[in-house]
Formats: structure tokens, sequence, C-alpha cells
């Protein structure tokens, strides 16, 4: 509620209205199924996260890698050149403190999505992923982390098998 | 022309199901409605005494003047096919040898779409009274699919 507003107007419903069978609804479930062709360059890394490898793609003419690897170089528009595997590692380009989840329930503990400048990609080239093993309030831009991957049977070829980016101890 | 190519082992496609799911309330009118439907085997309206229309489903408000409606009437479980047609294929794409016949059956000044049962397609006609055939009440949930289907009268 707000300052002005005491109650709103309208009749407010709990989940336990509709156990109860307070109220009648209808519930729907739409066929959401999709398959999306993941093309050459995405294909190409999805196969190669199985393998334990972040894979990216160089322009020569721009000298410039990028991940995950595309087939044509968004800068001079030419084919690109070559896949280059990259680090696991990377360092923390934002982040976020995420106390609530995608299907919009409350949490304790944060999640901490971030976007990682991979090692051996142009700078400020990353991924999105998340953070883990780490002290929310610690977290920093400029962090050093290192990707905490999936045991080799469990890959299925999905930025998933890396389960989160873990901080590193650097000199 | 690209230079790269595709490394076998890559997935063909990104397989995914989006979780879209949606509970729909019918609101205070709807509420009443199919409480009716569902316990009484009633169909009801609601009568405007301003414009004389009586709405099926039934409404909380007159949609010509706007005004609340509180005099509930029950029309009765017979009414008039309007218009209908033969469907024959299923909701999935699969095709189906008898066709579902689908009316509006026009109750007072409003109706309802539903399906017609125990009738032939071929003896389907315009202005056919047909009567609401409810399941068992047991089985009824409090949705339009408590009534079953339309039978000619």
């Amino acid at each position: 509620m707000t300052a002005k507003i005491k109650e709103f107007p309208g009749i407010s419903l709990s989940e336990q209205d509709f156990a109860d069978g307070k109220i009648l609804f209808n519930f729907d479930k739409l066929n959401g199924i999709y398959a999306w062709d993941t093309g050459v360059g995405i294909g190409s890394y999805l196969a190669s996260l199985k393998n334990g490898v972040i894979l990216g793609s160089r322009c020569n003419t721009c000298r410039k890698i990028v991940v995950p690897p595309r087939v044509v170089c968004e800068q001079c528009y030419r084919p690109m050149d070559e896949y280059v595997p990259l680090q696991d590692t990377g360092t923390v380009n934002t982040f976020s403190l995420c106390y609530v989840t995608w299907d919009v329930k409350r949490i304790t503990d944060p999640q901490i999505p971030a976007v990682i400048e991979i090692d051996g990609a142009s700078p400020l080239h990353g991924i999105m992923h998340m953070l883990g093993e780490v002290d929310p309030q610690a977290v920093k831009i400029g962090m050093r982390v290192k990707a905490v991957w999936k045991p080799a049977e469990e890959r299925q070829g999905s930025v998933n098998d890396i389960l989160y980016f873990k901080p590193i101890e650097e000199d | 022309m690209t230079l790269l190519h595709r490394d076998p082992n890559a997935p063909l496609a990104w397989l995914g199901d989006l979780p879209v799911e949606n509970r729909y309330t019918f609101g205070l009118a709807g509420e009443k409605f199919f409480r009716a439907l569902k316990d009484n085997g009633q169909i009801l309206g609601t009568h405007c005494t301003n414009c004389d229309i009586t709405y099926v489903p039934a409404t909380v408000f007159c949609e010509r003047c706007l005004s609340q409606l509180d005099e509930w009437v029950d029309v009765g479980t017979t009414g008039e096919v309007v218009t209908f047609t033969f469907l024959f294929v299923n909701l999935d794409g699969t095709p189906r040898q008898e066709p579902e016949i689908i009316a509006f059956v026009r109750f007072a000044d409003g109706g309802l779409i539903h399906r017609l049962g125990d009738v032939e397609p071929e003896q389907v006609e315009f202005g056919m009274a047909v009567q609401a055939v409810f399941k068992p009440a047991s089985e009824r949930t409090g949705s339009i699919l408590d009534i079953d289907h339309f039978k000619p009268v």
C-alpha cells in the first residue's frame, strides 16, 4: 500500500483461496515448445563448450576476437577468419545483485548475473553468466574470475555447462 | 561466403519450452455465472432495465448505457442456433472423419458458443431450438464445458 491509498479497490485473492475452491478459474498452459537453429557460429560454440572450451572467432582485418564466435565481423562485415579457443578466465565487466528469480520469487541470497570479459577475446568482449562462491558484497567491477565447469560427462553443449564463475587470486 | 565451418558435433537446433501458464479468474459476474452453471445447472443473464437488454453470459455493466446491472435472470437451458460451422480438423491439426459442430446459441439478447451433439450434420439448421446437456454434477468444474453439448429439442 502507499501513503495515500490504504486499501486498493477490488478483491484480493490468496493462493489458499484457489486451493480451497473459493474462486472459480480457468488454468491454461500455452504450447511454448520451440527449436532454434544454432547456426554455424553458435553451434560450434556450444559443441566446444561440451569439451570445456570457450570458443571465439577472429577477424584478421580488424584484429578483433569476439565471443561467442560470429561468422561475419560486426565491424567490417567481412567473413571471420578462424575460430580461436579462449581462456576460461576473465574480468567482471558489470554485474547485478538479483533478489528475485526469473519467475518472480523472492530470494534472500542474491543471484549474481555478470558480464565477463573473457581472456583472449578483444577488450570489452565477453559473455553473460553467473558468479558463485563469492560474498555478494565483495563483488567488484574488474574482479578476476574463472569458470567452474560441470563434470565432463554431464555437459550437454549449453552455456550451463559452465556452472558459474568464481573469483581467483592473482598476483 | 563464410570461412568458418560448423562443428560437426554442433547441435542442429536448440530445443526449448517456454513455461507460459496463466490462471484466469472470471470476475464478479463470471464468478456468479459459472457458479450457477456448476451448482444448479442454470444459465444466468443480467437485465438492464434502462435499455431492456438481457446479457448472456451475465455482465456487471450494461455495454450500452454503462449502468450497473444487478437484476439477474435465469434464461433457461434452451436456446436457438444462430449460426454454426463444421470442424474437420482437430486442435492439434489432425483430420477428423466426423465433424465437430460448433454453433452460436442465442439466449435472450446474448448467447454462448458451444458444440452441438446428438445430431447429424445434415440436420443442423439455422433457428433450430437446442437444449443444454449438462455433465453429471460431480464432474462439473465451473467451466463452460460443464455443459457437455447442446442437443436438438
